[in-house]
C-alpha cells in the first residue's frame, strides 16, 4: 500500500515583484501527521502555508489536496481550516457565532450546528463560554475559540501560522503540549508555521527547515537536530552549537585549524564542517578515555540554571561547552583558568561543505 | 497661575456665549407670545402651532427627509466603494483620485452650486428634485468617503481570510464579515450625510426648481418676504432640534467607535 499524502507540494514558486518568496519549493506531508515549517522570518514559511490555503497563488508549481489537484481551488472549496497569527476572530460574533460561522456556510441543520460546536468545546475546554463575546476572552482562551473555529469544519488539513506568537510563555508552553494533544485527539493534518524551533521541536512529527524560500531539510526533531544537512540547519537548530572547518583525507580523520579531530568512519571525502553539540563536550583540568582532548583557556563561564555555559579558547577558536548535574556547581573555572574539553568520535557530526 | 486660569475660563465662557446665545434668543423668543423680538411678555405655544399648522412647512419637512434619505444611501454607497478602492488597492492615479475626494470638501459652496446649476442647464435638465439630490451627492460623498477611509486604514483584513478558509465565497464574507464589521464607520458617514444634505441652503437653492423647497428653504424665503418674526424663530427652532438629533447620535457613534 502507497503512503496517503493529504498535502503534496511540487516545484512551488512565489515571486513579489523582484523577491523570490518560495523557491521550487517540493513536499510531501503524510497523513495525520504533525508537520512544522520552520525558519527565520521571510524565509517563504508564511507565504508556503498560504499558497496550500489558497491565499496567494503560486507562480509555478502544483498543490495536491489528497492526490486531488487544487491550484486552481479557490479557497473557500478547498475544506481546509486555518488559525491565523493575529487569530482573526470576528469581532462582531459571540464564540458560538465564531465557531459555527463554517458550518453555516455549509448550511448544516442548526440542530447539527449546535451539537458539532458543542463537541468541540468540548476538545478545546472551552465549555459554557458559547455566549461570550470574544474579546472578553482571555489570550489563551481567544487562541482555543480559532482552533476550534477552524477545526469544527472538519478540514483535510489544518494550517497553523504561528499561532501562538501573541501568548506570554507559560500559556504557550501550556498550549504547545495541549495542540500535540488535541491534533491526536481530532486526528487531523497539522500544518505549523513557526520561527521557534522550541515550538516546532516539541510538537512536530517532521519538521522542514526553510531558508530564501527554499526547503534545507526535511527530517524529523531528532533527525534535524543530529544529522543536520547543512551548515545553515546546524547553526540554526539547538541553543548553541561548535562548528569547525576542514578536510577529510583519510576515513575518519578530519585536519582542522585546531589539529586533527577523530569522526566516525563514512565515506565522505574532501572539504566537510564538523559539528560537536556544546552539551557532548566534556571539561576538566585533565580529561581521560575519550577520542578528542584539546587543550584551551576558559573565556567566559556563565551560569544558566540547570547547566553552566563556558567559553573556552582552542588555538583560535572559540568552543562552548555545557556542564550539567550536581557537579557543574562544585569547581566553577573562572575565565584564564587552563583546562581541558573532549568529547568521543561518535560525537564528532560531519557536514559535507559544497563548493 | 491662578491668575492666568481664571483668565482661561472666563475667556472660555465669553467665547461660548458669543456663539451660542443667538441661538439661545432664537430659541427663547420663539416661546414669546407677543410680537417683538425684544421684550419677553408670556410664554406661549402659538408660534409653534402657526408653524406646525403650515401645510408648506409639512410639505418641505417631507421632501428635506426624502432628498436626505435618498442622498445618504447613495453617498454610502459610492463613498464605501471608494473608501475601499482606496485602501486595500494599489493602481495608478490613486494619489490624484484621493486629493481629487477632498476637493469638494475645500471649494466654496456659493462657486460648486454655480457651477452645478450652469452644468444642469448646458445640459438643459430641468430644475426639481433630481438635481438638487445629484448636487448633494456629489458633496455628500466626499465626507462620506473621508469618514469611512479613515476607519479602514488599517483594517485587519486576515478576518475576511478566515471567512474564506471556512468556506464563504467572496460575496458572503462581504456581507457577513467586511459590512458588520465597517458598521460604526458607516453609521457615522451616513448620519453626517444626513445632516449635511438636511441642513443645506445654497446649494438647493441653485438647484431646485419652482415648486420643489427643503425646509431650509422655507425657512430662507420667510427671512427673505417679512425679515425675522417670531413664527420664523420657532419654524428655526424646530429645524435646529431635529439637526441637533442628528447631530448628537453621530457624536455618540462616533465615541463608541473610538473605543
Amino acid at each position: 500500500m502507497s503512503e496517503v499524502y493529504s498535502v503534496e507540494l511540487e516545484n512551488i514558486v512565489k515571486r513579489f515583484g523582484n523577491v523570490v518568496a518560495v523557491d521550487h519549493v517540493s513536499l510531501k506531508i503524510k497523513e495525520n501527521e504533525f508537520f512544522s515549517l520552520l525558519g527565520p522570518s521571510g524565509c517563504g514559511k508564511t507565504t508556503t502555508l498560504r499558497i496550500i490555503a489558497g491565499l496567494e497563488e503560486p507562480d509555478e508549481g502544483l498543490v495536491k489536496l489528497y492526490g486531488k489537484d487544487v491550484t486552481d481551488v479557490p479557497t473557500h472549496k478547498r475544506n481546509i481550516g486555518m488559525v491565523f497569527q493575529h487569530l482573526a476572530l470576528f469581532p462582531h460574533m459571540n464564540v458560538f457565532e465564531n465557531i459555527a460561522f463554517g458550518l453555516k456556510m455549509r448550511k448544516l441543520p442548526r440542530e447539527e450546528i449546535k451539537r458539532e460546536v458543542k463537541k468541540i468545546l468540548e476538545i478545546v475546554k472551552l465549555e459554557g463560554l458559547e455566549d461570550r463575546r470574544v474579546n472578553q476572552l482571555s489570550g489563551g482562551q481567544q487562541q482555543r475559540v480559532a482552533l476550534a473555529r477552524a477545526l469544527v469544519i472538519n478540514p483535510e488539513v489544518l494550517l497553523l501560522d504561528e499561532p501562538l506568537g501573541a501568548l506570554d510563555l507559560k500559556i504557550r508552553q501550556h498550549m504547545m503540549v495541549e495542540l500535540k494533544n488535541i491534533q491526536k485527539k481530532v486526528k487531523t493534518t497539522f500544518i505549523y508555521v513557526t520561527h521557534d524551533q522550541t515550538e516546532a521541536m516539541t510538537m512536530s512529527d517532521r519538521i522542514a527547515i526553510m531558508k530564501d524560500g527554499r526547503v534545507q531539510q526535511v527530517d524529523t526533531p531528532l533527525g534535524v537536530y543530529y544529522k543536520p544537512s547543512n551548515m545553515f540547519v546546524a547553526s540554526f537548530i539547538g541553543e548553541a552549537v561548535n562548528l569547525i572547518e576542514g578536510e577529510i583525507r583519510e576515513n575518519g580523520i578530519v585536519n582542522t585549524s585546531i589539529g586533527t579531530v577523530c569522526c566516525p568512519e563514512q565515506s565522505i571525502i574532501g572539504k566537510v564542517a564538523v559539528m560537536i553539540r556544546p552539551e557532548v563536550v566534556e571539561i576538566n583540568e585533565k580529561i581521560h578515555g575519550v577520542d578528542n582532548i584539546f587543550k584551551g583557556v576558559v573565556q567566559a563561564a556563565i551560569f544558566k540554571g540547570s547547566y553552566i555555559e563556558y567559553r573556552v579558547d582552542i588555538g583560535g577558536i572559540t568552543f562552548i561547552a555545557h556542564k550539567h548535574g550536581e557537579g557543574s556547581l562544585g569547581k566553577i573555572y573562572q575565565p584564564g583558568a587552563t583546562v581541558e574539553i573532549g568529547w568521543k568520535k561518535n560525537s564528532s557530526l560531519i557536514i559535507p561543505i559544497q563548493t | 497661575m491662578k491668575v492666568t486660569k481664571s483668565f482661561l475660563k472666563i475667556f472660555t465662557i465669553i467665547v461660548f456665549l458669543f456663539l451660542y446665545s443667538p441661538i439661545i434668543a432664537m430659541l427663547v423668543f420663539s416661546f414669546n407670545e407677543s410680537k417683538s423680538l425684544a421684550v419677553f411678555t408670556n410664554f406661549s405655544l402659538k408660534w409653534y402651532e402657526k408653524v406646525i399648522t403650515n401645510p408648506d412647512v409639512w410639505r418641505a419637512l417631507y421632501n428635506s427627509f426624502w432628498v436626505g434619505a435618498v442622498v445618504t444611501a447613495a453617498s454610502l454607497i459610492l463613498g464605501l466603494m471608494m473608501a475601499m478602492a482606496v485602501t486595500r488597492y494599489s493602481f495608478t492615479g490613486k494619489t490624484i483620485l484621493e486629493s481629487f475626494i477632498l476637493i469638494p470638501i475645500i471649494i466654496p459652496e456659493i462657486a460648486e452650486s454655480l457651477s452645478l446649476m450652469m452644468m444642469y442647464i448646458f445640459l438643459n435638465m430641468p430644475l426639481g428634485p433630481v438635481t438638487v439630490i445629484i448636487g448633494h451627492i456629489a458633496f455628500d460623498i466626499s465626507y462620506a468617503t473621508v469618514v469611512m477611509r479613515a476607519r479602514m486604514v488599517g483594517y485587519d483584513r486576515s478576518i475576511e481570510e478566515a471567512a474564506r478558509t471556512l468556506g464563504a465565497n467572496e460575496l458572503q464574507t462581504f456581507f457577513r464579515i467586511t459590512l458588520p464589521t465597517l458598521y460604526p464607520a458607516i453609521l457615522a458617514a451616513g448620519l453626517l450625510a444626513f445632516t449635511l444634505s438636511f441642513d443645506d441652503l445654497i446649494k438647493t437653492l441653485f438647484t431646485t426648481g419652482p415648486g420643489f423647497k427643503t425646509l431650509p428653504l422655507v425657512i430662507w424665503s420667510y427671512a427673505a418676504r417679512g425679515g425675522v418674526s417670531p413664527e420664523l424663530n420657532s419654524l428655526s427652532s424646530f429645524a435646529l432640534s431635529i439637526s441637533f438629533l442628528f447631530a448628537v447620535f453621530r457624536l455618540r457613534t462616533e465615541r463608541r467607535m473610538g473605543r
